[in-house]
């Protein structure tokens, strides 16, 4: 009886080290092997803001990896729950499903179904959370990323009408939200309009005198990332606007190299052309602007 | 609702039922259902490396000097660096997230230059998060341009100004000219703060204050008439205050997610009116020099109050709603300037109010309904509303020609209108995936576009597209697709702005034949019937371990196959290819060329008034409204070719080298071709072309781990020959005063020596 009684005492303060012992390697579970090294990209973690997650520590490794138990077992054999890679990069979905459990709102809402989503794009192609800098949320290194992909707005960034966009005054992530959008090219307001309204609050109106295209939609006349033309547009005046004005007299009149300087010095080709005397084009709010030249 | 109009939207209808019934059934099935290979989207190979030290520290100061060697407009154009000066090198990141508890970042750049921004963080993570910061941008214009006025929002000749009736007849001209600054600076100030309520609840709130000063151009003319005008172009004043507020709250629930968001913005500008002194001496004795006077409205203040909600809501792991919707209501009731700034000018009735007031409601709702009814199949149904609603007076204005006469007689009243706008589409996206990681896609569009006000109430159009992509190979990726849309539109109302506009008596008086702006066989082309097809490759090739090759190809056309003036056929084509190699952590390269050309054919018919604007008749001798010889043409074509290539390259562990260079060269045609028999002509415009070269070099020495010393050239060349400008001195035409600007030729060197301390 007593014999029974010691082994069951024995048994339950073993049982009872031995989860001691577990719960306190705790810490020290994934700090065993990955060591605080100059070199070791883990412990960076520790200076950013997901270095605290679920009160810091090796919580903060497993809230992103999972509890790893495997790992932990045996950690040369056996992967993370959750990898990033380079080693055993667990797959697209598993990757972001990490970041998402925290991150599914705000302007990550519309993840799913967002053009990046359906390119298999994880979300640590574009950042790094062991980084003390994510480079992704750096304006300049952050643009580098956008055009090292979309090569083809590189090219257009550089044209001699743009926005700021090289000088990195504005962002990529201005206007569209790589995470996904449900309006066009996933811009951050719900229309173009809107995006543009936001800066060029100026043009908004509403006017007494309104150029319809104007409101409803910005691209007609202009191309947002660059342009060869001047202001961004689409094409050289007065050419631009005869495309959709062929009213009597001027505006029906075909400008050619006739009204260059030496030959007539045409007001209607040369200067501002159209708009030398029309420079109301967004609009004009005075009681004598209906021909959009007050 | 006509039954083609009403078919789409039932036909979504039904889909999402049909679709959302097969997800639900499919769910088990789907579980054991086989996966296929990931496909891996190879652009990403591109990028290089991250350079240890971009991340690796708390904060880093850069403190250091620059030289721009000349003054100028393009290189400097927003970058600050638009004069010849020495300027000051300041740069600070920073970042404290050892309290654990708390954290703080800060960072400043460009503190030595008009385009400095900063921003200061307080957090604690995951719950609170406060931002105080400020953003400076410049804006340089072309500023080799003069004017004779003097003066900010009343712009005045000197006293010793001689008139004339046209440009060359101002004697002093020359001698008035003085130079000024097209240069816009844009301060803005912000304060954000988002908070973690509870596990489930969230807000964001931010207050931003920004103020827009400096100099833009603008172009304004005293005039009776549409042939007779006096035009000058003048610095325009700019001083906007602009105020915003945004309050969020976000709600993230096990299936449910929303954020929803109350914004106002308010827009101020200090200045209403830009008047100018008429030079001229065209016309009598109230409006030419020096008593006429000339004056712009400008933008007037406006405010908006909006409120949007964004979520998402789960049914299942294969099934999810999101939809973003909003309202917004822009008013403006700034007062009304007069009917003439000229106080000299005879106004008999006065304005039919006392300002606008007037407001626009923009409604948005964009929906997507996200299904995995089989587990190789996803689906998307989706819905789109965008609607513009006006509420404003339509009243009748009996408004002053250009500040050169007395007010007109009731007949040559105008009215204002509203241009409501509506626009609703609807669709359908089926994706399958198919072996070798390929997946194809079927996409169709349905969009109306309903306007108020217009010459075409009502366009509709299809849109179909199929889109294929395949990665056969782990090193290899394409993807094609291909467009192709229909947009029909309603009869062509062509004298449907002349009603809108013009007066009864007006109306009346003129022959029924006369009664249009726009000639009637021109068909607005955004507003007419379209048929587009649109093609697009991309292809991805890694033909070795660290070699990535991208092509990349658009073309789109789209013809206006129903217009016979206006824009009748659009085309725009695009290769771009570029080649990285990365040879090891460090040293990477790439080079990429890209050509763009954009096309379009337009035509017109060159008419005049009168009896010459009959647009009907049929017999000879035809005016030359109804006269097809008095058609022209005209090809424009934009194309742009630019290279580019870059090299970051770490030879030892203490130096960093980096080489950029961009060749850009752009041109402008427009061409126009001669009908047989016709008598209209004009002689082709020469090319508009422009040229960059802009290298820029950058070496970093790390003298200590701590310590870096950095070295920053850049060379800028920059030609262009502009005809709009080309030889164009302030006096060229005869009835426009211009800037007599040049046009830009710039060669820049800056070179920048800087240190950058880092700490952990």
């Amino acid at each position: 009886m007593v014999g029974k009684r010691l082994n069951a005492a024995v048994l339950f303060c073993t049982a009872l080290l031995l989860s001691v012992a577990s719960w306190g390697q705790d810490d020290a579970a994934c700090f065993d092997c990955h060591a605080d090294e100059d070199d070791s990209p883990v412990h960076t973690v520790y200076k950013t803001k997901h270095g605290s997650l679920g009160g810091g520590g090796v919580a903060a490794c497993t809230a992103c990896h999972g509890p790893s138990e495997a790992h932990n077992r045996r950690g040369r054999r056996n992967p993370p729950d959750i990898s990033f890679g380079p080693r055993w990069p667990s797959d697209v979905e598993t990757r972001n499903g990490s970041c998402l459990n925290c991150h599914e709102n705000n302007a990550q809402l519309l993840w799913m179904g967002s053009a990046h989503q359906e390119e298999s794009l994880s979300c640590d192609a574009c950042h790094n959370s062991h980084q003390k800098t994510d480079l992704a949320m750096a304006e300049e290194s952050a643009q580098e990323q956008c055009l090292t992909c979309h090569t083809q707005v590189r090219a257009q960034v550089h044209l001699p009408s743009r926005h700021p966009i090289a000088e990195g005054k504005t962002a990529c992530v201005d206007c569209h939200n790589p995470h996904g959008g449900l309006g066009d090219t996933a811009l951050h307001q719900v229309s173009l309009n809107d995006n543009c309204f936001s800066c060029h609050q100026e043009k908004r109106g509403p006017f007494l005198w309104e150029h319809a295209p104007v409101a409803e939609d910005c691209a007609l006349c202009h191309r947002p990332h660059g342009s060869v033309n001047d202001r961004l547009l689409t094409a050289r005046g007065p050419a631009l606007c005869q495309q959709c004005h062929a009213a009597a007299f001027h505006p029906s009149v075909p400008y050619g190299s006739e009204g260059l300087p030496g030959g007539t010095a045409n007001r209607n080709l040369l200067g501002k052309n159209c708009l030398n005397c029309h420079s109301q084009i967004h609009g004009s709010n005075h009681p004598s602007g209906a021909r959009l030249t007050r | 609702m006509n039954n083609r109009n009403r078919t789409p939207f039932t036909m979504t209808a039904a889909s999402a039922l049909v679709l959302a019934a097969t997800t639900a059934l499919a769910q088990e099935a789907d579980t054991q259902a086989e996966e296929p290979g990931e496909y891996k989207p190879l652009a990403l190979e591109h990028r290089p490396p991250p350079i240890r030290l971009q991340g690796d520290y708390a904060g880093a100061i850069e403190l250091g000097l620059a030289y721009t060697s000349d003054d100028n407009y393009m290189f400097g154009q927003y970058n600050g660096l638009q004069e010849d000066e020495v300027t000051i090198i300041g740069n600070l990141q920073w970042q404290d997230f050892s309290r654990g508890e708390s954290y703080w970042q800060a960072s400043m750049t460009d503190l030595g230059l008009d385009t400095r921004e900063g921003q200061v963080t307080w957090g604690k993570p995951d719950r609170l998060r406060v931002s105080l910061g400020f953003d400076s941008q410049q804006q340089v214009r072309n500023n080799s341009g003069r004017t004779p006025f003097r003066g900010g929002d009343n712009q005045l000749l000197p006293d010793n100004w001689v008139s004339g009736s046209t440009t060359s007849d101002w004697t002093v001209l020359d001698e008035s000219l003085r130079q000024f600054d097209r240069e816009l600076d844009r301060d803005r100030f912000f304060l954000e703060a988002s908070a973690k309520l509870s596990d489930r609840w969230r807000m964001e709130t931010s207050l931003s204050y920004e103020e827009k000063e400096g100099n833009g151009d603008t172009g304004g003319a005293i005039y009776t008439d549409a042939s007779a005008g006096d035009a000058v172009l003048l610095r325009s004043p700019v001083d906007y205050r602009t105020t915003e507020f945004d309050i969020g709250l976000a709600y993230s629930g096990q299936r449910l997610h929303l954020d929803g968001h109350l914004a106002y913005s308010d827009f101020d500008n200090k200045d209403d009116l830009l008047s100018w002194q008429n030079p001229y001496s065209s016309f009598g004795p109230r409006v030419r020099y020096p008593e006429g006077v000339g004056g712009l409205g400008l933008a007037p203040d406006n405010d908006q109050v909006s409120g949007r909600l964004t979520g998402h809501y789960i049914f299942s792991s294969d099934a999810r709603l999101q939809f973003d919707g909003s309202y917004a209501v822009a008013s403006q009731d700034q007062n009304y300037l007069d009917y003439s700034v000229n106080q000299a000018l005879l106004v008999t009735e006065p304005l039919p109010a006392s300002d606008f007031d007037g407001e626009v409601a923009t409604s948005t709702f964009n929906t997507k309904l996200l299904l995995r009814p089989l587990a190789k199949l996803n689906a998307q149904l989706f819905y789109k509303i965008r609607d513009r609603d006006y509420d404003a007076d339509r009243n009748g204005y009996r408004y002053i020609r250009g500040d050169g006469s007395d007010q007109p007689g009731q007949a040559l009243t105008v009215y204002n209108t509203n241009h409501d706008f509506r626009s609703q589409t609807t669709g359908a996206e089926l994706s399958y995936r198919l072996p070798l990681r390929s997946k194809l896609s079927f996409e169709y569009a349905y969009e109306k576009v309903e306007r108020k006000n217009a010459a075409v109430e009502e366009t509709q159009e299809d849109r179909y597209t199929l889109a294929y992509r395949i990665q056969p190979w782990s090193n290899f990726s394409a993807r094609m697709s291909l467009l192709y849309g229909d947009r029909a539109a309603d009869d062509y109302e062509w004298a449907q702005s002349y009603y809108a506009l013009l007066d009864s008596e007006l109306i009346n008086a003129t022959p029924e034949n006369q009664r249009y702006i726009n000639h009637p066989e021109l068909s607005q082309y955004y507003l007419s019937n379209r048929e587009r097809w649109e093609g697009k490759v991309d292809l991805s090739y890694l033909p070795a371990e660290r070699w990535n090759l991208n092509l990349n190809l658009l073309w789109r056309d789209d013809d206006f196959d129903e217009s016979n003036l206006g824009l009748t056929e659009s085309e725009w084509g695009r290769a771009h290819f570029s080649v990285s190699y990365t040879a090891s952590d460090t040293l990477s390269g790439s080079v990429y060329t890209g050509y763009d050309r954009f096309e379009g054919d337009q035509t017109s018919r060159a008419f005049r008034g009168g009896q010459e604007k009959n647009a009907f008749a049929t017999y000879p001798p035809l005016p030359q409204a109804s006269d097809p010889q008095q058609d022209w043409d005209i090809n424009t074509t934009d194309s742009s070719f630019t290279v580019g290539t870059n090299l970051l390259w770490q030879p030892v562990e203490a130096l960093e080298l980096s080489l950029d260079y961009s060749y850009v060269d752009t041109t402008s045609e427009q061409d126009y071709s001669t009908r047989p028999g016709g008598s209209v002509s004009a002689s082709d415009l020469p090319d508009v072309d422009t040229t960059l070269h802009h290298f820029e070099a950058s070496g970093t020495w790390h003298l200590r781990e701590a310590l870096s010393l950095r070295l920053h050239y850049q060379y800028y060349d920059f030609d262009s020959n502009d005809w709009a400008w080309n030889n164009v001195q302030a006096d060229t035409i005869g009835k426009v005063l211009t800037f007599g600007q040049d046009n830009p030729n710039e060669e820049i060197h800056y070179v920048g020596a800087s240190v950058i301390y880092r700490w952990q």
